[in-house]
């Protein structure tokens, strides 16, 4: 246990503790019964109401059941997990465990919560049009490419914020 | 192209990984369990869990082995941008980080065979498992499901290549406080 204490005393040490810690009690609070009735539930209705006016914009006629999405077409149902929420949980964790200014990391949340929002909107659609024009790939495209690339998204969308947001002229 | 370099490192460990992964988390499940019936079958790319004392017309779970494995891609692609990612002795805790990636998808499995004995084998598990089990193994479920999978890629690679991050964002990664 000797290396962890000494990694846990380096910056990234810190900044790798801080974000599991970070991480798990925001994914613990996300958990609760109360929080997913009157936060999770709703946000993830929000989503897919995006997403129809987003399809509505290419012709889709979509509309929107609950959580589930639905065109004369291909009907998806957007769960935890899919909702962006947890993305956005993971990227806020980073901002939040990383050393700078407060200012700079209301700044990050805010960024964030937004490209992500877009992201995940634009993976939603996108997995829509692959279940009508390509069914059979529509389990590769949502279990395999979208969710390996909202992982590289997260991580990009981080280092970018660290280069220029979080350390701009601070003395490093 | 990092990432097309981790899909194929992914695309041919794969029908080797699979395997040795489904029987590994076979292997957990049945630690300490009597008699020992907890089974991870793979068929088709997919992980079947079930029990062997089951009646034989009884539905498996089917987990896709990609959903277990997947963060394997964002990972390696993310070693794999950086300049020489085995240079400097790094292999050493490229392989550990590794390791600990490997585990944590072989516990995915484990806490999903874990939480269907415990929640959806009706009397059965109510039988089998108290509360504070069956509360466990689907908080457990849930953390591998989401939190784990799509965290861990980063911890892993911070973690790992902590002097060579840091040194792309510009602070140094080894003094300590």
């Amino acid at each position: 246990m000797r290396w962890l204490r000494h990694f846990l005393a380096t910056p990234a040490g810190r900044f790798v503790g801080r974000y599991v810690a970070v991480l798990s009690i925001g994914f613990l609070i996300l958990a609760l019964r109360p929080v997913n009735n009157h936060l999770v539930d709703p946000y993830t209705t929000f989503v897919a109401q995006e997403s129809k006016v987003t399809l509505n914009l290419f012709g889709e006629k979509a509309q929107v059941v609950g959580q589930v999405l639905t065109s004369p077409r291909f009907s998806v149902t957007i769960f935890n997990g899919c909702n962006g929420l947890e993305a956005i949980l993971i990227f806020v964790s980073g901002v939040v465990a990383f050393p700078a200014p407060w200012l700079r990391k209301v700044f990050g949340v805010v960024l964030g919560f937004v490209a992500i929002q877009v992201f995940n909107v634009i993976r939603v659609v996108s997995l829509f049009y692959v279940g009508i024009l390509r069914p059979q790939w529509f389990n590769v495209s949502h279990v395999f490419v979208w969710q390996s690339l909202v992982i590289i998204f997260g991580v990009v969308l981080w280092l970018v914020w660290v280069r220029r947001y979080a350390l701009a002229n601070t003395q490093r | 192209m990092a990432l097309v370099g981790a899909v194929v490192v992914w695309a041919a460990v794969r029908p080797v990984y699979n395997p040795a992964l489904c029987a590994c988390a076979q292997l957990i499940s049945r630690f300490g369990e009597y008699p020992a019936a907890s089974m991870v079958v793979l068929r088709d790319g997919d992980a079947l869990l079930g029990r062997s004392d089951m009646r034989a017309n009884s539905d498996w779970l089917k987990i896709p082995m990609t959903q277990i494995h997947f963060n394997l891609v964002p990972f390696l692609a993310l070693v794999l941008a950086l300049p020489k990612p085995l240079g400097g002795g790094q292999w050493r805790r490229l392989l550990a980080a590794l390791g600990l990636l490997a585990l944590s998808h072989a516990l995915g499995l484990v806490w999903e065979m874990k939480a269907l004995e415990a929640l959806s084998m009706g009397a059965w598990s109510r039988a089998n498992y108290s509360a504070i089990a069956r509360n466990v193994y689907g908080t457990l479920r849930y953390f591998f499901n989401i939190p784990v999978t799509f965290a861990l890629p980063l911890v892993l690679w911070v973690g790992a290549y902590s002097e060579r991050v840091f040194a792309l964002v510009g602070l140094p990664a080894g003094e300590s406080r």
